[in-house]
């Protein structure tokens, strides 16, 4: 469980800081973090939030972004296979990236799957008081930071910090490049569109290279 | 921040971001994912977040006149750097910001 600490406490305190900046008050900040408990999609739904962004484009951006937990669903459905319904609702609340990075981490060590599930609680668990503590102390922080420490030039460096891990592969860099010359060729069109139309060109660009190579 | 904005947008999210994380949990026994979808998901994060980032750097309005008023282009071309090198939410945050100040400071 520490070793994952380093990896929450910066994106927390910008999630909290960044929230102050764009005028969150402390209970939307506080609902922010509960209701959707996913880091880089709350980051970027404040950012267009502040840009005053069509609610239908920020959901649907957000949604994008969090497709990912699907993966992580599936991964632990053989695990909780046999729980309650509650406790698979509870247990689908807590998946982050970082809860299941580390279950995957582990996953050798245990010899049942009652292991399994109450190793995934316990670290989950310490996972969102990690967050909704590096929040607030962004929160206090955000308070007091003058504007020249340009805090908000954070949330595009910690969405490098997560993309960069993620380019396996000449495809993924080739998306990845498409995404940001797609972003900045299609930025003057209205609502933030171009943000929708560039992620979707972009995905269909993965199917069409995830094809190829199979063939 | 307006409240109904706020809430009207923030509640479907998480809505659906719950179902998501819920959906083959709750329905593993009727559906597989296949190999080639699994694929398709991991380029998720490539396909949308340079597209967030990019009006937040190249159209930013910058002070550096030195620079062209384009110095977060710059720290961010250093930071992708360190990004690659040590592969760390902080090392990268705390290099992009540093590079930022000395940058402002030409």
């Amino acid at each position: 469980m520490i070793p994952i600490i380093p990896g929450i406490l910066p994106f927390g305190l910008i999630m909290g800081s960044v929230a102050v900046n764009a005028n969150l008050s402390n209970l939307q900040t506080t609902g922010l973090n509960t209701v959707i408990f996913a880091g880089a999609s709350q980051l970027a739904s404040v950012d267009l939030l502040s840009q005053s962004a069509s609610s239908i484009i920020i959901i649907l951006t957000g949604i994008i972004i969090n497709m990912r937990f699907v993966l992580y669903s599936a991964a632990f459905a053989p695990i909780l296979k046999n729980t309650s319904f509650l406790t698979k609702s509870i247990a689908a609340y807590l998946l982050t990236d970082q809860s299941y990075a580390v279950s995957v981490s582990k996953d050798s060590e245990f010899s049942s799957n009652n292991e399994r599930v109450a190793f995934f609680f316990g670290n989950s668990i310490c996972m969102a008081i990690a967050w909704h503590g590096s929040v607030i102390l962004g929160v206090l922080f955000g308070n007091f930071a003058p504007d020249s420490l340009s805090l908000d030039f954070a949330v595009p460096l910690s969405f490098i910090a997560l993309t960069i891990p993620t380019l396996k592969s000449k495809a993924h860099v080739s998306v990845a490049l498409c995404s940001l010359i797609l972003s900045c060729a299609l930025f003057h069109i209205p609502f933030n569109l171009g943000l929708l139309i560039t992620g979707t060109i972009s995905i269909a660009l993965a199917v069409y290279m995830t094809r190829r190579k199979n063939e | 921040m307006n409240n109904s904005y706020f809430w009207i947008t923030i509640i479907p999210l998480g809505i659906g971001t719950f179902l998501i994380r819920a959906s083959m949990i709750y329905l593993s026994n009727k559906f597989t994912i296949s190999d080639r979808l699994k694929e398709i998901f991991t380029f998720i994060p490539a396909a949308i977040l340079p597209a967030l980032v990019a009006p937040m750097v190249f159209f930013h309005p910058g002070e550096s006149t030195f620079l062209m008023y384009k110095e977060r282009v710059f720290a961010l071309i250093i930071a992708l750097v360190f990004a690659f090198k040590y592969r760390s939410i902080l090392v990268t945050i705390l290099c992009g910001l540093a590079s930022l100040y000395l940058l402002k400071l030409i």
